[in-house]
């Protein structure tokens, strides 16, 4: 707070001393796949409003350690810088958040001292604080999260959904696929397959594939089958989604620890359509009991 | 299932697999029907000790009646679920990975409590079966004598370190139950919005401390009761096994 404080005087008094301006910030690093990762300490020049995205971009430019070695520039991915794309995921000071919107001004009321800076940790790291997220977009195939009109012919106008559908629907259209919702989930475990010498590219994507199948959805993955199961033309494959979502690694696998609603930066109501899906997935085991 | 039977070693891997769901949501009604039922009863059943040895013994008597079908009672309804339960429970606590330090929401407070209340209770309920219930009687245990209910089972409670690990162990089980009763609403999609949720939240409460009240009751009860003024009122309940007794003696 002090800090913050003293530095926003700073930037309009020439004499303050230049000790101040800097932030500290630590990175947990990997340079590779399966590599060991390690801690790198960077100081960073202190300006007013900025993100993490832009104390990245310092470090980058820098490419000096704070003990002064030379260092290959931290890798990251982002890409709108307004929490749209949801490609700037990762831990800064150990919660999962966007890069983009994690303003150090407010980080640093929280702790003056440091900003860490980390990977996700339910993915598998590609290089420092790019991670591997196929799997949450594996999770969408699963419960077929679109809207299938694929087809020769003209299916004709879709149907009208009413403004209170809209309503109920927007806030789950929202998503930005940006994995927070995973990451803090205590029942969304990591799933890493590294591909074996003798496995050609085809056999790993299988394997990895499958692998990803017995794991669990995830919430995002079920907010967006119930976000189409509510579409009237979504809807026309709702029993297919249905029995994505009670199949090995679907709904049954929630703890209702319920931190996924806590972190979502889009406030997407992620429990409400667990709890819908969990609606949906009763009347729809009652249904196959009595209906086959 | 649609698809095809499993045959060969991987078919019981298989089988866990493709019966997930319907695994976790057995899992999930057992909570409630029996094994929540039976904790219910079972709490409400010590609280009468209450009103008195003779309160109490009139309700284990009562139960008791069910002999010599009791055992069956016991393993199809109480026992044999709660294996099954927790069974399933080990298995989802092996799964899942805490991170409260990280995000110590209220949720994720309740969720890792859930799991360790489920452990600490399954832990106490061995050793409390070991202690009073005849099947512990082979392995140096089985205290408690249906004809003299309050005054074997105060008997083995009346010492701090016992009346301290029974507290501990009843409000597990009660919190595992109330907070159980939550998320299982969640799970069969009974409360849906955040607002129902809330709601249900306050009736989960209610129920847990209505039910705390009546556990810890029931253990001070045990704790206060006059053993050798039990004995008396139970002889006059059951003379015949007094009799047996006083020969013993």
């Amino acid at each position: 707070m002090i800090r913050a404080v003293e530095t926003d005087v700073a930037a309009t008094d020439a004499d303050s001393s230049v000790a101040v301006k800097t932030i500290r910030v630590r990175v947990l690093r990997q340079d590779a796949p399966g590599r060991e990762s390690y801690w790198e300490r960077h100081d960073v020049p202190y300006e007013p409003n900025m993100n993490i995205i832009s104390v990245l971009q310092k470090i980058a430019a820098k490419a000096t350690s704070a003990d002064g070695r030379a260092v290959p520039p931290v890798a990251w991915d982002c890409s709108c810088l307004e929490e749209v794309c949801g490609s700037c995921t990762m831990l800064v000071n150990g919660r999962t958040r966007m890069a983009c919107s994690a303003l150090v001004d407010k980080l640093l009321v929280e702790n003056a001292d440091e900003i860490v800076i980390e990977p996700m940790t339910k993915f598998p790291v590609v290089r420092d604080l790019v991670v591997d997220r196929r799997r949450l977009f594996r999770s969408l195939e699963r419960v077929k999260a679109w809207v299938p009109v694929d087809g020769s012919y003209d299916q004709g106008p879709g149907p009208r959904i009413s403004p209170k559908e809209q309503e109920d629907a927007y806030p789950l259209s929202t998503c930005i696929s940006c994995g927070c919702c995973l990451e803090a989930c205590p029942q969304f475990t990591k799933i890493e397959v590294i591909r074996r010498d003798d496995e050609s590219q085809e056999e790993f994507d299988a394997r990895r594939k499958a692998a990803f199948d017995k794991g669990f959805l995830g919430a995002h993955a079920i907010s967006q089958a119930m976000l189409f199961n509510a579409h009237p033309t979504g809807g026309m494959i709702a029993d297919e989604r249905l029995k994505a979502v009670t199949s090995q690694g679907g709904i049954q696998m929630c703890g209702n620890a319920q931190n996924c609603v806590a972190v979502c930066p889009k406030q997407i109501p992620l429990t409400r359509s667990i709890a819908r899906a969990g609606r949906a997935a009763t009347l729809w085991a009652i249904k196959r009991l009595f209906d086959r | 299932m649609s698809t095809n039977p499993a045959s060969g070693p991987e078919s019981i891997d298989s089988f866990f697999s493709r019966h997930q769901f319907l695994i976790y949501r057995l899992f999930s009604l057992s909570g409630l029907i029996p094994v929540g039922a039976f904790l219910v009863v079972h709490l409400l059943t010590n609280a009468s000790v209450l009103f008195g040895p003779e309160s109490f013994q009139s309700r284990v008597d009562l139960i008791h009646s069910l002999q010599p079908i009791l055992p069956f009672v016991e393993w199809a309804f109480i026992f044999l679920p709660m294996l099954f339960h927790a069974s399933v429970g080990f298995a989802i606590i092996a799964g899942g990975l805490p991170n409260v330090g990280s995000y110590p929401y209220v949720g994720n407070v309740r969720y890792t409590l859930q799991r360790a209340t489920g452990m600490i209770a399954f832990a106490f309920i061995l050793w409390h079966v070991w202690q009073l219930h005849s099947l512990g009687k082979s392995f140096g245990g089985g205290a408690f004598k249906p004809e003299q209910a309050t005054s074997t089972a105060a008997t083995a409670i009346q010492s701090a370190p016992v009346a301290i690990l029974y507290a501990i162990g009843v409000l597990s089980a009660v919190f595992h139950f109330a907070n159980g009763l939550w998320t299982l609403g969640i799970t069969w999609g009974i409360w849906t919005s955040p607002a129902a949720m809330r709601r249900a939240n306050w009736v989960s409460i209610v129920v847990g401390v209505a039910l705390a009240a009546a556990g810890l009751g029931g253990l001070a009860g045990m704790l206060t009761t006059d053993v050798d003024e039990a004995e008396r009122i139970e002889s006059k309940l059951h003379p015949k096994n007094d009799a047996a007794a006083q020969d013993g003696r």
